[in-house]
């Protein structure tokens, strides 16, 4: 091949690599998101199972409001754990494995940039969260749906000499107040959008960790101390008072490595039957695409030069 | 078609990598300013023993770590961008695939991330799987896999984006013997197509079997490159090579070499040394017999 021949072929490749493919971010992503199902992940929707189930009955002597209000709880709280545990292990167990298998070098001697690589990662994760999250909701919403036919059965059943119409659409107004509702569904979206940011954090000390126990340990710190983080700072900075550049730099960077993720608990008022604006939802997303862009940067620079 | 015509498909310029100790003050030297080019269509056998930097040098070259002076470049394309592994097909060093794919999703995985379109993908996971003589495990999840199946997937897996150069390294470590020569057919057939290779590896029968040439690399220096006819002569012995030869003439040499004072016959035949010695001789690491054989 002449040095002409061989300059044009390079000048192709330069020219026709892109800098940034989403092709290849999917193929990535879509990789991890199969590498997980296979890990057999979706056992999990068994113990889920048992647990919503189970609180049908562990509390019957409590009224209706109260027994709908303990699936919720219970339902909800365990999506958040499901789901934080999922986006911080997964992101834990996936990058460093393939340091430590090598896997990543066949995938980087491909002309594949680092940030796609982590980019897609991430969507993989993020996409994991997402699909257990709809099947947890599929439940939750099937279970609390038939439940509330069967209290207002049972409520029905109750009232002496029989219910009117009129007693008939109360007792279905109050319990189905208490039942399924749209405002759920804001809920799990609050539960995603706190676990694709605890997946943002993971993704960032994967790419400096020496393991994925490391990994793991940090994530979960980082991810505790994002629940106490605007304490934290109510305490030091009372009524928001902070004085002079360097206290609202010491704020903004704290607020950086420790998210609030106590802002995403949105599910408790959702549950007493508060309603939530979509203000608040916007901000929360806003505050999602935020933490996500910063941490992928952040998980870039310190990924980049990373001697393999 | 002149030499100086040809761009090569590697080319290492004076790359040095110091590795910092992590506490400690001091360094370790893994690739001490080391040269070596690989001709467009070569096969080059990069041989040293173990941490002599070998993997640290391919490493560079690939992009996976970065030089700390020096340059590397790939067909031309600098090692530092990601556009010259568009060329490039790697085959680490015992490598783990995702154990969880079959062989055809491992291939079609790596053509995506080669931006192959999907039509291209079947054709070329169908190709590999028989060259590699995969065919009945395509459907076959990579954990049910032999390690010599592995490594034979490992290289479809650098070959999916039709490199112009492969680096293999240690391709054949903990491969059965039948496996290891699969390999190394696969190699010659490699060199056939026209694709450069380079290949590390601890077996020197096999390095000196598919190479063209050769580097011996050790303490990070390389110490000694050239074609492999040229390395394994033996510098101070002359080699005459007769055909029918006439007891005679046999006899007059012999004569010839008797008179001379400084001229002596070793022996008569094919005076030649392995590649194994010469690479014990260069390591350092030869015994005395091997010292005075060679």
């Amino acid at each position: 091949m002449s040095i002409d021949k061989d300059k044009d072929f390079n000048d192709n490749l330069v020219f026709s690599h892109k800098l940034f493919s989403l092709s290849r971010v999917w193929a990535i992503a879509l990789n991890t998101f199969t590498q997980l199902v296979r890990m057999k992940v979706f056992y999990f929707m068994l113990i889920f199972s048992v647990l919503i189930i189970g609180a049908n009955f562990l509390f019957l002597n409590f009224t209706f409001e109260q027994e709908l209000k303990i699936l919720k709880d219970v339902s909800f709280g365990a999506m958040t754990l499901f789901a934080s545990i999922f986006s911080i292990v997964g992101t834990a167990l996936l990058i460093p494995k393939d340091i430590e298998d090598r896997t990543l070098y066949t995938i980087l001697t491909k002309p594949v940039p680092r940030f796609e690589y982590l980019v897609g990662k991430l969507i993989g994760i993020i996409l994991l969260v997402a699909v257990s999250l709809v099947l947890m909701s599929f439940l939750f919403f099937a279970v609390l749906y038939f439940r509330q036919h069967g209290i207002l059965a049972e409520e029905i059943k109750m009232v002496r000499g029989g219910a009117t119409d009129a007693q008939k659409e109360f007792l279905k107004e109050t319990i189905f107040a208490q039942g399924v509702r749209p405002e759920l569904i804001i809920g799990v979206l609050a539960v995603f959008l706190k676990a694709a940011v605890a997946a943002g954090v993971a993704l960032v000390v994967s790419t400096f960790a020496s393991s994925t126990l490391f990994t793991i340990i940090v994530s979960l710190v980082v991810y505790f101390i994002g629940h106490a983080q605007s304490l934290a700072l109510d305490y030091y900075f009372p009524d928001g008072q902070m004085h002079g550049a360097l206290q609202r730099f010491i704020a903004g960077i704290v607020a950086v490595v420790f998210p609030n993720l106590q802002m995403f608990n949105i599910f408790d008022g959702i549950i007493t039957g508060q309603s939530i604006s979509a203000s608040l939802m916007f901000r929360l997303i806003g505050l999602t695409g935020f933490y996500l862009a910063i941490y992928s940067m952040v998980s870039w620079i310190l990924f980049a030069k990373k001697e393999l | 078609m002149i030499a100086e015509e040809i761009i090569p498909a590697v080319q290492i310029n004076n790359l040095t990598k110091i590795f910092p100790v992590p506490f400690r003050k001091e360094k370790v030297v893994a690739v001490d300013n080391l040269s070596l080019n690989v001709e467009a269509g070569e096969v080059y056998g990069l041989i040293g023993p173990n941490g002599s930097g070998k993997s640290t040098t391919m490493k560079v070259l690939l992009g996976l770590i970065s030089a700390t002076s020096g340059s590397s470049a790939v067909f031309g394309l600098s090692s530092s961008e990601t556009a010259s592994r568009g060329s490039v097909g790697f085959l680490p060093e015992n490598p783990y695939f995702y154990k969880y794919l079959t062989g055809a999703e491992t291939l079609s995985f790596y053509g995506k991330l080669c931006g192959l379109s999907r039509r291209k993908i079947k054709e070329r996971t169908s190709e590999l799987l028989s060259l590699v003589d995969l065919e009945n495990a395509r459907d076959r999840r990579l954990g049910g896999y032999s390690k010599g199946m592995l490594q034979r997937i490992g290289l479809a897996q650098a070959l999916v984006g039709d490199p112009r150069l492969v680096v293999l390294d240690e391709p054949t470590a903990g491969v059965d013997p039948a496996g290891s020569r699969k390999i190394r057919d696969l190699v010659i057939e490699l060199k056939q197509r026209g694709i450069s290779v380079i290949l590390s590896s601890h077996l020197l029968e096999q390095v000196q079997e598919v190479c063209d040439r050769v580097g011996i690399i050790f303490e990070g220096k390389l110490v000694k490159e050239g074609r492999l006819e040229e390395l394994i002569e033996i510098e101070n012995q002359t080699e005459i090579i007769l055909e029918d030869a006439d007891p005679k003439i046999l006899e007059q040499i012999n004569n010839l070499v008797r008179v001379s004072e400084e001229t002596k016959l070793l022996r008569s035949g094919k005076p030649k040394t392995t590649l194994e010695r010469l690479f014990l001789k260069e390591t350092g690491a030869e015994s005395e017999d091997v010292k005075k054989d060679a």
